[in-house]
């Protein structure tokens, strides 16, 4: 067991995690078979979420995040499969559930906020009857009146104007910021106590994006619901996250405080994408970096570290090359920096000089 | 080729071409003389498929029966899509009320089921393999001429083609050479379709007597000519022109389900 | 919905103009084909006096809607009665049958769909498949003889081709016309097991093709609609997987193939003038066929047009259906 399991990294295997860990995640993978062979989407990923925390997963698109979001709900559907791990809920094991049980599991205690808002409600069904359908699963003895009183005071909540008159309506009657609030509503309407949230405002314009967010944290704040916040884009995590997790090629690369990882990027990987996101704050005017290259592909993964190729301080290297790195822990132990690099020790100390100088 | 559907079905079509081109020539008994000594004889070396009610060999009918069907499926398919295709074309590039004339003509095509559209045709023009051909071919004409219609609607707002028009191309160049082109899947998926649909129809008004007339074997009369026979255990008579409509009708089919998938593969084209 | 209903006006308007230029203006002699050929030359003059042919073009085809709107459709010299009397009399035999064939196919479609699709298993998926392609291949009129050749003259399963009902039993007291439903109204359990025994046969035979039809439309739009993320949301409410597939996928899946109902009707009209001759079922398609036989062409000419004019009807009431069925195109939906 590593010093800084409890705190920021991950409790060991088969063993309870703390009171306070309300989801932990341990050594979980994913593939899916496609003809082009095995995919692994998500390699032997490792966290904890603590209650009414708000974690974001960052990353590329394709480097296994929403597969990640539908493997800890136990939602993978053929020709994808949970391959091992274990996933952690309130103190027990809920990744060897069942279908039924795993569905008692679903919206009481872990639900989801979907990306694409338009796709991601029933076309044909009112977003009353949805939400409703939400309520009465778990909390059936309200009966059919109280779901729909209780429909109604959710939609108030996520601020929908007029929310008892537009409980009929349908889903594309509402505007894109109107659904994702709707979404917000289904998603919380049983108090659970984690939500995933994938991509939850990518769809929406910069103003309703704000709005949404604002709206998520307040009420997640209210309701010390902890969220997990998968998204591609930096900005929404610093101002919404209290720690990260950087996703590579289906692995975690480095988790660490929000504030971490934006001034102390170990991972050669989180400094790139922090160079590749526009800083207006920032005086000087140099040019947008990109990260060079492509993701591996992950049904062809080599046996060095998958970021290697692309890499500005280990291409070539041959220990980059032959062995892939394991977590390494830097930092102080109360807030520690777990980064998959082989060089973590060495980037960390010269960050830490750089920023003394 | 790793489609064992596909290579079935072209097997099948195969086989039936063979038999409809080679088979007269190889298997020398008659199709239309009457041995009525041989009457009602069941499959056996000498009749491959047995012999109908009036001693003739069955096999012999049979391909004759797929010349013929083969035969009016090319045609009605030839024709369909050229007569379609064209006002298709028409109605599409042109837009206008030559458009809304041409559309409401196919509508009131299309008020008919199909089969009874052939119908009325054979009934007013006379019964008869060629009247059954025309019948079937106003039945295809408002498909392929919609399909083509919405292609080349899509395709105007497409930019190499404004981008034709840009440097002046003449409206006759940017539709024989921009537009025509690129509807030529459409048309072969059509085709694949309307193939089978001909065969199976022609069949049909065979067998309520509007298609191809006695004595010409042709794979539906040939079924009638064994409904009387069929429950007295005469089985043969019926089952075998069956089969070769069968196999014709679904090889076609499964081409054309082939074809869309690889020409078409979000799938906006479909037929009865 | 009024540019629909003209739309469908414009439609009949047009295919009752179709009908009446192939059924008598091309051919030589309409009254020939109409008195039949037995008839003597008074007969004919009579018949072209009551068809108006000296009149003007216009005036004939006024002559013929009318005609046909007030119930007029002519007289069949092989029967010795009016072609609407005739018609009338056979509806039942063959509306009884298209609602056994078409619920069964239903029926058996949405089985097989959710049986391919559900979980996906491919052996069932491509079995269901190819049975599809065979439905949609085989000419219906064979398949019926085959079924007959198997399950009546091989097995004795089912009945031979002897109509409705076995020689000796009595029809019900006619309600509806529909013998299984008469037989019941009646309480006669005997005859109502007669006359669905009876149906069977042709029913399989007439409904293959639409089941084909409907399970390869069905099949389609499942394997569409599963991959939408509504699902996946659905199950992270706690909704089981079978509930989720039943009332979230499902009802999806079925709206598109309301639009193929007019094509489904049409199968079926074209089906039972195929298939009931060889059942020898008293309905509508065997006295059509039976009419082409000799050459008594008032019925025909009068079945065509019926045959569209319902074709029609059936795709206006989908249009309209569709659009209180489907939230997205119902009327007067308020926009945002």
């Amino acid at each position: 067991m590593r010093a800084d399991s409890a705190l920021a990294g991950s409790t060991t295997d088969g063993q309870r995690p703390p009171d306070d860990v309300v989801l932990s995640v341990r050594n979980l993978k994913t593939q899916f078979r496609t003809k082009q062979g095995v995919v692994q989407a998500v390699r032997d990923v490792s966290f904890d979420v603590k209650r009414s925390e708000k974690v974001g997963i960052v990353g590329e698109s394709g480097c296994g995040k929403s597969a990640l979001a539908l493997s800890l709900l136990g939602l993978i559907e053929p020709p994808g499969c949970v391959t091992g791990g274990e996933v952690w809920l309130n103190g027990r094991v809920v990744s060897n559930l069942g279908e039924r049980a795993m569905s008692a599991v679903h919206g009481k205690e872990i639900s989801l906020i979907f990306q694409d808002s338009m796709t991601a409600l029933n076309p044909i069904k009112s977003i009353g009857d949805q939400i409703a359908e939400a309520i009465l699963r778990h909390q059936g003895n309200v009966g059919k009146r109280g779901a729909r009183k209780r429909a109604a005071e959710l939609l108030a909540e996520v601020e929908v104007p007029n929310a008892e008159r537009r409980l009929v309506d349908y889903p594309h009657e509402y505007s894109g910021g109107m659904r994702q609030r709707a979404m917000i509503a289904i998603a919380l309407a049983n108090e659970p106590d984690v939500v995933i949230a994938d991509e939850p405002t990518t769809a929406l314009d910069v103003t309703t994006q704000a709005q949404v967010l604002d709206l998520l944290d307040r009420i997640v704040t209210q309701h010390q619901t902890a969220i997990l916040l998968i998204t591609h884009n930096l900005g929404i995590v610093a101002e919404f996250c209290e720690r990260v997790v950087v996703m590579y090629a289906g692995r975690i690369v480095e988790r660490s405080t929000t504030m971490d990882t934006f001034h102390r990027a170990v991972h050669p990987y989180t400094e790139a994408l922090l160079k590749s996101v526009p800083r207006p704050d920032r005086l000087e005017r140099a040019p947008l970096a990109s990260i060079p290259g492509a993701p591996p592909d992950l049904a062809n993964l080599d046996q060095g570290c998958s970021f290697e190729p692309r890499c500005f301080v280990g291409r070539g290297r041959d220990v980059c090359r032959e062995r892939a790195p394991d977590p390494t822990t830097v930092g102080p132990p109360d807030q520690p920096i777990v980064s998959e690099c082989h060089f973590a020790h060495e980037r960390y100390e010269r960050l830490i000089a750089e920023g003394e100088a | 080729m790793h489609d064992p559907a596909l290579s079935f079905a072209v097997g099948v079509l195969g086989i039936l071409v063979f038999l409809a081109v080679f088979g007269p020539l190889l298997w020398r008994k008659s199709p239309l003389l009457p041995d009525l000594g041989a009457s009602l004889q069941p499959p056996s070396r000498a009749h491959p498929m047995g012999t109908d009610d009036v001693g003739r060999d069955i096999f012999a009918r049979f391909n004759e029966g797929a010349q013929i069907s083969l035969a009016v499926g090319a045609i009605v398919v030839l024709a369909g899509a050229v007569v379609g295709g064209a006002i298709g074309l028409i109605a599409g590039v042109t837009g206008s009320w030559p458009d809304t004339v041409l559309m409401r003509i196919l509508d009131a095509i299309l008020a008919f089921p199909p089969l009874i559209l052939a119908m009325a045709v054979t009934v007013g023009l006379g019964a008869g393999a060629v009247t059954a051909s025309v019948g079937i071919i106003i039945t295809t004409i408002p498909y392929y001429a919609r399909l083509l219609r919405s292609d080349v609607l899509k395709l105007r707002s497409q930019l190499f083609v404004e981008a034709a028009a840009a440097i002046g191309a003449s409206p006759r160049r940017i539709l024989l050479r921009h537009i025509a082109p690129h509807t030529m899947p459409t048309l072969l998926i059509q085709s694949a379709a309307v193939f089978g649909y001909a065969i199976l129809t022609l069949a049909a008004l065979g067998f309520v007597g509007l298609g191809v007339q006695v004595p010409t074997p042709e794979w539906g009369t040939m079924i009638t000519d064994g409904l009387n026979y069929a429950l007295t255990g005469q089985w043969w008579i019926s089952l075998f022109p069956g089969i070769g409509v069968l196999a014709a009708v679904v090889a076609a089919s499964i081409i054309a389900d082939r074809a869309r998938d690889i020409l078409d593969p979000r799938g906006q084209y479909t037929f009865v | 919905m009024l540019s629909k209903l003209g739309g469908a006006l414009l439609a009949i308007l047009g295919a009752s103009i179709i009908a009446f230029v192939f059924m008598r203006l091309l051919p030589g002699d309409p009254s020939r084909l109409i008195a039949g050929p037995l008839a003597t030359p008074e007969a004919i003059e009579a018949t072209r006096q009551a068809l108006g042919l000296s009149d003007p073009i216009i005036v004939q085809y006024a002559k013929y809607i009318s005609n046909f709107l007030t119930g007029d459709w002519g007289f069949s010299f092989s029967a010795g009665e009016s072609v609407s009397t005739l018609i009338g009399a056979r509806l039942p035999a063959t509306i009884e049958l298209g609602i056994y064939a078409f619920v069964g196919s239903f029926l058996a479609a949405v089985f097989f769909a959710l049986a391919a699709t559900y979980r996906q298993r491919p052996v069932v998926d491509g079995s269901v498949r190819a049975v599809s392609f065979f439905g949609l291949g085989v000419p219906p009129f064979w398949f019926a003889i085959m079924l007959l050749v198997v399950f009546f003259e091989r097995l004795p399963w089912f009945p031979g081709p002897e109509g409705r009902l076995s020689p000796g039993v009595e029809p019900p007291p006619s309600v509806t016309g529909l013998y299984t439903v008469d037989a019941l109204i009646a309480g006669e359990f005997g005859t109502f097991v007669n006359a669905l025994h009876h149906l069977v046969l042709p029913s399989i035979a007439l409904g293959l093709a639409v089941f084909a039809y409907l399970v390869r439309l069905l099949r389609a739009n499942l394997l569409e609609v599963a991959r939408e993320p509504f699902l996946v949301v659905a199950r992270s409410k706690g909704i089981r997987r079978w509930r989720v597939f039943s009332r979230h996928a499902l009802p999806n899946a079925f709206l598109p193939t309301l639009t193929a109902s007019g094509l489904l009707l049409a199968q079926l009209i074209a089906g039972s003038v195929l298939i009931e001759k060889v059942f020898n079922w008293p309905g509508v398609g065997t006295l059509v066929v039976d009419s082409i036989l000799r050459q008594d062409f008032a019925v025909v000419q009068a079945f065509i047009l019926l045959a569209a004019m319902a074709y029609v009807v059936i795709n206006l009431v989908v249009d309209v259906l569709y659009g209180v069925v489907d939230p997205r195109v119902r009327i007067g939906s308020k926009a945002e």
